[in-house]
């Protein structure tokens, strides 16, 4: 098991890496553009496939998955095991957590990968 | 059975001292808010995979489809379509509240918890302040509910264009 003082090193890090990774992904929607350009799906240099046709700023987004989903969850964990205490409720706590950040992040990295490769043949 | 109605027990007052955060100084408001603001964001987060998730075709698509782009283009103006209500617009104002929030005030736990702007130990007398809670802190808190604040109107500006 990761201990403690790991868990919660990771956890700053992975926050400072949402500070980066977040800035960037909110810029592109809210800062590049009026918004509601920004949402349609192809058009302008930062809507929703041109954010994609960019390796770079769909790389960020991969990061942003990562980053996010690991401090949300383990958030979450500190939480759960901050309300209760006992060792059988920490085990499922963490067990049931880890599994559910993995199948959000397997999720959204299928999602990144798909609309990245639609984005290469949108011209 | 007693040991569940003890674990329940145990819950309710956790969740009642962890709701109510008065009587307890900003620190505690601080501990509160930013718990609150990150089981919110991480709701949004996890709506927000699955709704992207939709855009390319849901739980049971992981190939691409030979009409990809035509139905992810289709999907998702139907999506943005269904969102564009006061509704949903409202809802990601306060995301944004929450979000500005935790991340500045996050920052301000980021430096404490290294040691960083907080006063010298002293002893506990009477109507003592706690040192966790330096003037640096205090106005790194402050300066949280403050870029919160500007979030929330900058982007209810966005959605309905108020001050413009």
């Amino acid at each position: 098991m990761v201990s403690e003082r790991t868990l919660m090193l990771i956890h700053y890090l992975t926050g400072l890496g949402i500070l980066v990774a977040g800035a960037v992904h909110i810029g592109t929607v809210f800062l590049t553009a009026p918004v509601k350009e920004n949402l349609e799906f192809s058009g302008s240099p930062f809507s929703v496939m041109g954010v994609y046709r960019n390796a770079i700023l769909a790389a960020s987004l991969e990061a942003l998955l990562l980053f996010v989903a690991f401090h949300a969850f383990n958030g979450l964990r500190v939480i759960l095991i901050e309300l209760y205490q006992s060792p059988r409720w920490e085990r499922a706590v963490t067990w049931i957590l880890t599994v559910a950040a993995l199948l959000v992040v397997i999720y959204g990295t299928r999602t990144i990968l798909i609309a990245y490769s639609i984005a290469q043949g949108v011209a | 059975m007693a040991g569940r109605r003890n674990g329940l027990a145990v819950l309710v007052e956790a969740l009642r001292t962890w709701l109510i955060p008065y009587r307890y100084g900003l620190e505690r408001w601080s501990y509160t808010l930013q718990r609150i603001s990150g089981v919110v964001i991480t709701l949004y987060f996890v709506a927000h995979i699955v709704e992207t998730g939709y855009v390319v075709g849901g739980p049971s698509v992981w190939t691409i489809r030979p009409d990809a782009q035509q139905y992810a283009e289709r999907v998702w103006t139907e999506t943005i379509k269904f969102l564009s209500n006061p509704l949903f617009d409202a809802g990601l104002a306060i995301i944004g509240f929450f979000v500005a929030f935790h991340t500045i005030n996050g920052i301000r736990l980021f430096l404490a918890h290294f040691g960083w702007g907080l006063g010298r130990p002293t002893r506990p007398e009477p109507m003592h302040r706690p040192q966790s809670m330096s003037p640096i802190q205090r106005a790194l808190f402050w300066a949280s509910i403050a870029f919160a604040v500007f979030a929330l109107v900058y982007t209810i500006d966005a959605f309905f264009g108020v001050l413009a």
